[in-house]
């Protein structure tokens, strides 16, 4: 009985949740095209990437891509203090290996070419489809490759916590580093000051990218490692 | 309404609302947190949509490309992505927690074994 009235009022519930979220998205009003227009025309000046979604994360609207970094590093730290406590009555048996001759060998013959191909996308994300966060998460597969493929024999740095945990710090604080250059040479924070050094304006979103690129594919990957088996933390 | 994108927008409150149906109905915590990657995929989905009812093309200037799409959702969208991955890393890590202490996903289970302890 109880059951029954727990799906009435879940099912109720999500009705009027329809109801509201069909009034909010079947609206007639058009989308505004101001931003649009600005962005097209002036971003290849301002920011010399002609990719407009990396010119305006990592140029116009650089604040957001500093405070998702720290969310990031949040959830990673908050999830290994979690992960960390043991509890009293926690399962001590032994993890089986699953893990078949397969499985290794094709998995660790993958890992090294996506991490090539994240790289890639990180490195060209001002001028293709790509950038810092799409080429982490290429890179955070590429080390869950690795690490299933991983032998005794053959063992990558990149499969250990400790690497990634140190990884993950150096690049989030040459990120804070790079937005605090520009307060000191007077361009402002987050500022691009590639031209004040005679090269083009677009090494600095490409600095950024591959950054932000390291920072997402360590923190991404350290999480998967976790999860996949305790030995990261 | 535009009768354009009425079934793309329809079918995005259906996947919207098969989210909510997981985390408010099932029992199951680990079920719940797909429930809310399901939810963030949906919002996702809808600002990728809404952004695209402007322009053609891709946000990428090369030579002779003109009207493109609105960049600013898509740039917007990339970093609410990895904010939901990191919201899926927590509460999986928190169920994990909850089921070694509990032994149990269940969270009516959970609760009545919390309640029996106090």
């Amino acid at each position: 009985m109880n059951k029954i009235w727990s799906f009435i009022w879940s099912f109720s519930s999500v009705l009027i949740a329809a109801l509201l979220i069909a009034f909010l998205i079947f609206d007639q009003a058009p989308w505004p095209s101001s931003s649009r227009d600005y962005t097209e025309a002036s971003s290849v000046q301002d920011t010399g990437a002609i990719n407009l979604v990396s010119s305006i994360y990592l140029g116009y609207r650089a604040y957001d891509t500093l405070g998702e970094t720290i969310v990031l590093l949040l959830g990673v730290l908050g999830t290994l203090g979690i992960l960390q406590i043991k509890s009293n009555n926690e399962p001590t048996r032994q993890i089986q290996k699953r893990r078949t001759e397969f499985l290794k060998v094709a998995s660790g013959k993958l890992g090294p070419i996506v991490l090539v191909f994240g790289l890639y996308v990180m490195l060209f994300g001002h001028v293709s489809p790509g950038g810092g966060f799409q080429g982490g998460v290429v890179i955070a597969s590429g080390i869950v490759f690795l690490a299933m493929g991983t032998r005794e024999a053959v063992y990558s740095p990149l499969v250990n916590g400790g690497f990634l945990k140190k990884l993950e710090s150096l690049t989030f604080f040459l990120i804070v580093l790079s937005a605090l250059l520009g307060l000191i040479v007077n361009v402002g924070f987050f500022g691009n000051i590639a031209p004040l050094v005679n090269i083009k304006p677009v090494y600095f979103i490409v600095m950024l990218n591959v950054l932000i690129g390291l920072k997402v594919g360590s923190s991404l990957g350290l999480l998967c490692l976790v999860f996949l088996w305790d030995e990261a933390t | 309404m535009n009768h354009d994108t009425f079934f793309e927008l329809l079918f995005i409150i259906l996947i919207f609302l098969t989210g909510l149906w997981a985390v408010i109905f099932d029992p199951n915590l680990v079920k719940k947190v797909f429930g809310l990657s399901v939810l963030n995929s949906s919002v996702v989905i809808l600002f990728i949509l809404e952004g695209s009812r402007l322009g053609e093309n891709t946000p990428i200037l090369e030579d002779g490309i003109k009207n493109v799409v609105d960049p600013l959702p898509q740039a917007l969208m990339l970093t609410a992505i990895v904010i939901g991955v990191c919201v899926s890393a927590f509460a999986l890590a928190l169920s994990k927690h909850l089921y070694h202490t509990t032994g149990t996903f269940n969270i009516h289970e959970i609760r009545r074994k919390v309640h029996d302890d106090n």
